[in-house]
């Protein structure tokens, strides 16, 4: 909100403070690869066996990079659901990252316009953690966009060569395996940790027997109906509880 | 699914992640989101989720299905104890498929 008084100009490119701080990013990244590997051979895996195209999985994974929204829009995609619910599902699967954003603007609000488009669109979970933990101890350090692009493209590098691997693999596993079930498996890993919270699990109950019971409705428009239910039931369900469990926890 | 209809599904998932990730950060400080936006933007990914997962998982056949001849829900159920227990990625994926894999092939 502040401008800051005196706020330097960001230094040109080549300076040599901003390649350690890419490299840090890079380094910073590391131990999270082989995460990020994983979850993307899966999704590469699971795109093929669901019936896209090879043409069509490395196109979905290669602009998109969105692991969990281009495995939540798969069934729909199969489904030939209109495009329409495929956008809005995908933007609620996606939504975690507004919130990202939100909380972005204040360390990254200062570059050309540019560059925030790149850095928001290149934002991943565990790069938006590590990034905001630095943020953290060593505030508002003039490098710090180039730390964050690092982080970034440790995490951009790792998901592509994995997505990659797992669309050519796939190829050559037979469909008969149901590897398609390791994509389903991967949002139940990314789903659990969002129940811990008493609101957060009011909802997503809701939101799974609405979309059971809604499943017939067409164009598998009962999704969004889930949705819509799911989030009113965690409200209902926090304003109820009168505060959030977990506050206070570090 | 036809080719053309296809892109553009890719195109809008696509558009989502430009959307979510860089709009506020293009819009800047200016935009203040009112306290309940704030709320329900912290539960619609999980409920987006359980939304898509549960189906995927409980129907087969056009059915709801919940019994233990349902293979894909149980190894799901396995590898949702697995992650409780051990927090892995890459160990519930596993053993999820594993219960699934065996179950297939033993039936």
């Amino acid at each position: 909100m502040t401008q800051t008084p005196g706020a330097v100009a960001p230094p040109p490119p080549d300076d040599p403070l901003r390649a350690a701080a890419f490299r840090e990013g890079l380094r910073d990244m590391a131990p999270a690869v082989p995460g990020v590997f994983a979850w993307g051979l899966v999704t590469g895996v699971a795109m093929v066996q669901s019936g896209l195209t090879l043409w069509q999985a490395l196109g979905l994974s290669a602009f998109a990079y969105a692991g969990s929204a281009q495995l939540a829009a798969l069934p729909l995609l199969v489904g030939g659901s209109p495009v329409w619910v495929i956008f809005l599902t995908a933007l609620m699967v996606n939504l975690r990252f507004v919130i990202y954003a939100a909380a972005l603007r204040k360390p990254l609000g200062h570059l050309p316009w540019q560059r925030r488009l790149w850095l928001g669109y290149v934002t991943g979970d565990i790069t938006f953690v590590i990034f905001m933990r630095r943020q953290q101890q060593v505030p508002d350090w003039p490098q710090r966009d180039s730390y964050f692009l690092g982080l970034a493209m440790a995490n951009w590098a790792a998901w592509h060569a994995a997505s990659i691997a797992g669309i050519l693999l796939a190829a050559r596993i037979p469909l008969e395996w149901g590897l398609g079930l390791a994509g389903t498996l991967a949002l139940v890993a990314l789903l659990i940790p969002f129940c811990l919270r008493r609101a957060a699990a009011a909802g997503v109950a809701v939101a799974a027997v609405v979309a059971l019971a809604t499943h017939g409705w067409p164009l598998r428009t009962g999704l969004l109906a889930a949705i819509a239910c799911g989030v009113t039931a965690a409200l209902f369900a926090e304003r109820f509880q009168g505060r959030r469990i977990g506050e206070g926890a570090a | 699914m036809s080719e053309l209809w296809t892109w553009l599904a890719i195109a809008g998932v696509t558009l989502s992640t430009f959307v979510t990730r860089a709009g506020l950060l293009l819009l800047g400080e200016r935009v203040r989101l009112p306290a309940i936006v704030d709320q329900a933007l912290a539960y619609a990914p999980a409920c987006a989720l359980a939304a898509i997962v549960v189906p995927d998982l409980a129907i087969a056949g056009g059915e709801v299905r919940l019994d233990p001849g349902n293979f894909r829900l149980v190894g799901a159920l396995a590898a949702a104890a697995v992650y409780v227990a051990t927090r892995s990625f890459v160990a519930t994926i596993a053993a999820g498929m594993a219960v699934f894999t065996a179950l297939r092939l033993l039936a």
